[in-house]
């Protein structure tokens, strides 16, 4: 008996040292990676001739010299974006060699969250995707990202427009991040939906009115030309409110320009929509329980017929649609206004201690004849403007993209303010949802009655918390 | 003896009566029955059509009800075994969710029985209000301690560690306080005389535990440790915020790789992924399940 307790305790004993042994590993990899590097200077060292050959051999060709070194790089995304990343870190590494990229990705699912504790204890990877709003949440000090200014000599910085990478400036006027791609909404039609129902795809506002009533005396209540969730109203508000004012609703001096009853106004619309027939409630749309779109049986079946959705995502809307796919068309701008935004960026750490060798990568991934080609338009169709020749050249954008996308940038847009998706107004319990939710529902979440004028008041006064009135 | 004495026609009546009740029984059982297939397949069918779903395409999933596919694919299986980049497959993710799971089972079990035949069987300075925080722990959300266990973690330089470390290490303080309550609980019921006995016998309070407490609280261990096996598997927070290289992800963060909001996917893969990758913990649960059920039902009930 006492054999086996000791048997026990001894075993114990060893998991124990395991694990120390482990718990000491972090740092002692941690100490041969150094004592790697160093080793790896060493050889460099010894191999200086062949080094001092290939750096002049490099200068000579006009390629920039850089040091030996690991850097960390994520992203969120999917599939075929992985993928491609992968591949292009790959290419890169074959390309420079002596740079290893140590690569991470996930999902966007819960993905800020693990950021959010990475950027708090300080150590976020040298080479980033970034969200256009994290320049507020996370590098308000302009601490976090590194001043990309500061390596324009090895990134390219001509490549995007002044305008574009102006979006992405920091408190301190520093460049938080590159706007990879630039994205907007627009509409898609169900073309056969319309068909059906004896109509074109409406090309003006007045024709997309009038199909609400032909839609439900021809095809029945259920059938609707267009499907518009929270945000979409909002924006869609907007618009309409820009195109009665001549001014954008947030400035470029960020003020609020419309007054209450404006603001009433636009809401009196928006219901006058669902009066009409042309949109569904709330209620109604909520009444399936899709989150979005793609997932909607009434949307697979053609009975909404129209989407107000970013150029970069047709392809989630095409595949859902199956063998009907064919029956979806990109429309232009019906309504005078286009809500451009940045999608997503590459930023660098400020922390990082290769500024130089992280914007090598940036640049090969986002300009370089080669690494374009690669990442094709797995981030949007990109702002580069060396990349979009690379990828049109190889006819890399996909038709309906390339639709989308122009009549995004080809409407001539109104400024507008990207306070408009701050994150008080834009999100899952923030205003936009809640107002436009309950001014559907004609009342709020305690069952009390919700009026225009509540929902003009509830909404204004959000927009001059974040937009003060002039 | 009554029957001998019994009339014919008594004899009839009582045969009639047995008939009936006979006939009545029939009746109850098959409209049991009829009610408990009924709501099995209720209660079965979202698992079927999940398993029909992995063989239909986008439009189909959203679109129809049929378990059974119209225009069945094999893509999603396809897809499902597809590595990326090389770094990292289903089978791979499968085995390092397990190469940590299994540390924290047991870990978790040690350490819960432990702080449990403490609490229950010692009296020591401060034991009620160290008994008191504990509880106040079981009520403490896991969202509360991400962020300072992080930085702990990585204080420690275990963030991105290949052991697993942030994961592993915790469970060896008996961190999981539900199961300390819950073995505390059970103890109470296991008498003291058969301590005492083994105390007369000349065994130890360590070897008491093993030898006389821990099998009589077996079913409690082994639910705790079924608890702690299905809660660990399917962690998705823990790894994603102390995994950072692919090729170590389980197979909670490998599921939703693909799932990209933004430009979509095939749902097909993901339901297969995730078909694949909770056969084990289906089949754990079949294995162990008597034990499993006892233990849960055998927890619940108070002296």
């Amino acid at each position: 008996m006492k054999k086996k307790i000791l048997a026990a305790i001894l075993s114990t004993a060893m998991v124990a040292t395991l694990l120390t042994g482990c718990g000491g590993s972090a740092d002692a990899t941690a100490d041969t990676s150094a004592a790697d590097t160093e080793t790896e200077t060493a050889e460099a060292d010894t191999a200086a001739e062949t080094e001092t050959a290939e750096e002049t051999e490099a200068e000579a060709s006009g390629e920039v010299t850089y040091e030996e070194c690991t850097l960390t790089f994520d992203w969120w995304g999917g599939d075929s974006r992985h993928e491609a990343t992968q591949a292009a870190v790959d290419a890169f590494m074959t390309k420079y060699p002596g740079i290893t990229v140590e690569v991470n990705f996930g999902a966007w699912t819960d993905w800020e969250t693990a950021k959010a504790a990475e950027y708090l204890s300080g150590n976020n990877p040298d080479v980033q995707q970034t969200n256009f709003d994290w320049i507020g949440k996370y590098d308000a000090d302009g601490e976090t990202y590194l001043d990309l200014n500061t390596v324009s000599d090895v990134l390219d910085l001509t490549q995007y427009d002044q305008s574009t990478l102006d979006t992405a400036m920091d408190s301190k006027g520093g460049l938080a991040g590159i706007p990879v791609s630039i994205t907007g909404r627009t509409f898609y039609w169900n073309q056969a939906t319309f068909e059906q129902a004896g109509l074109s795809v409406p090309t003006t506002l007045d024709e997309l009115l009038a199909a609400g009533p032909v839609f439900q005396e021809k095809l029945g209540d259920n059938y609707y030309p267009l499907v518009v969730g929270e945000y979409d109203r909002a924006i869609l508000m907007a618009f309409y409110l820009q195109a009665q004012t001549g001014e954008p609703v947030i400035n470029e001096s960020g003020n609020f320009t419309l007054t209450e009853d404006q603001v009433k106004e636009g809401l009196a619309w928006i219901q006058s929509l669902e009066e009409a027939h042309v949109i569904p409630t709330i209620a109604y749309i909520d009444g399936e329980g899709a989150d979005s779109m793609d997932k909607s049986a009434r949307f697979i079946n053609g009975e909404y017929a129209g989407i107000f959705e970013w150029d970069s995502s047709p392809a989630k809307y095409l595949s859902a649609l199956g063998e009907n796919s064919g029956d979806l068309v990109v429309g232009n701008e019906i309504i005078d206004g286009v809500f451009k935004k940045v999608s997503l960026m590459f930023s660098i750490s400020a922390t990082t201690e290769h500024p130089k060798e992280a914007a090598l990568l940036l640049n090969y991934l986002l300009n370089d004849e080669e690494g374009a080609a690669i990442m094709s338009t797995e981030r949007g169709i990109p702002e580069s403007k060396s990349a979009y020749a690379v990828l049109e050249a190889a006819g890399a954008i996909g038709a309906m993209e390339a639709e989308a996308h122009a009549a995004v940038m080809d409407a001539d847009p109104m400024y507008w303010n990207p306070l408009f998706d701050d994150s008080s107004l834009k999100g899952d319990t923030a205003v936009y949802t809640t107002v436009f939710e309950q001014f559907s529902y004609g009342q709020d979440a305690s069952g009390a009655a919700y009026t225009i004028d509540d929902a003009a008041s509830d909404l204004y006064n959000a927009y001059i918390a974040v937009a003060p009135a002039e | 003896m009554a029957a001998a004495t019994m009339t014919p026609e008594e004899a009839r009546i009582l045969a009639a009566k047995n008939k009936k009740i006979k006939r009545r029984n029939a009746v109850n059982l098959t409209l049991r029955y009829t009610v408990l297939i009924l709501v099995g397949i209720v209660m079965v069918y979202p698992l079927i059509w999940m398993v029909g779903a992995t063989f239909k395409d986008n439009s189909e999933i959203f679109t129809s009800i049929n378990p059974i596919p119209k225009n069945i694919t094999f893509t999603g299986y396809q897809d499902a075994v597809k590595s990326y980049g090389g770094n990292i497959n289903i089978w791979k993710a499968m085995f390092n969710t397990y190469s940590y799971v299994i540390p924290e089972v047991i870990l978790t079990v040690i350490s819960s029985t432990l702080a449990a035949y403490g609490f229950a069987r010692f009296k020591f300075i401060g034991r009620n209000v160290m008994f008191a925080l504990m509880m106040a722990m079981l009520f403490l959300p896991q969202v509360v301690l991400n962020v300072p266990q992080y930085l702990l973690f990585n204080k420690f330089g275990w963030i991105g560690s290949q052991y697993y470390l942030p994961l592993i290490v915790p469970t060896a303080f008996a961190t999981e306080t539900y199961f300390v309550f819950m073995l505390v609980q059970f103890l109470r019921n296991v008498p003291h005389e058969l301590e005492e006995a083994a105390e007369i016998d000349g065994c130890g309070s360590f070897q008491t535990l093993v030898r006389i407490v821990v099998p009589m609280i077996m079913p409690a261990i082994v639910s705790c440790a079924l608890f702690k096996f299905m809660w660990a598997s399917n962690d998705f927070m823990g790894p994603l915020l102390y995994v950072n290289t692919p090729a170590k992800y389980p197979a909670t963060i490998f599921v939703k790789l693909s799932m990209d909001s933004d430009s979509g996917f095939n749902w097909n893969r993901v339901l297969a992924t995730s078909l694949i990758s909770i056969m084990p913990n289906i089949l754990v649960f079949f294995l162990a399940q008597n034990q499993f059920v006892d233990g849960v039902s055998a927890g619940g009930v108070k002296g």
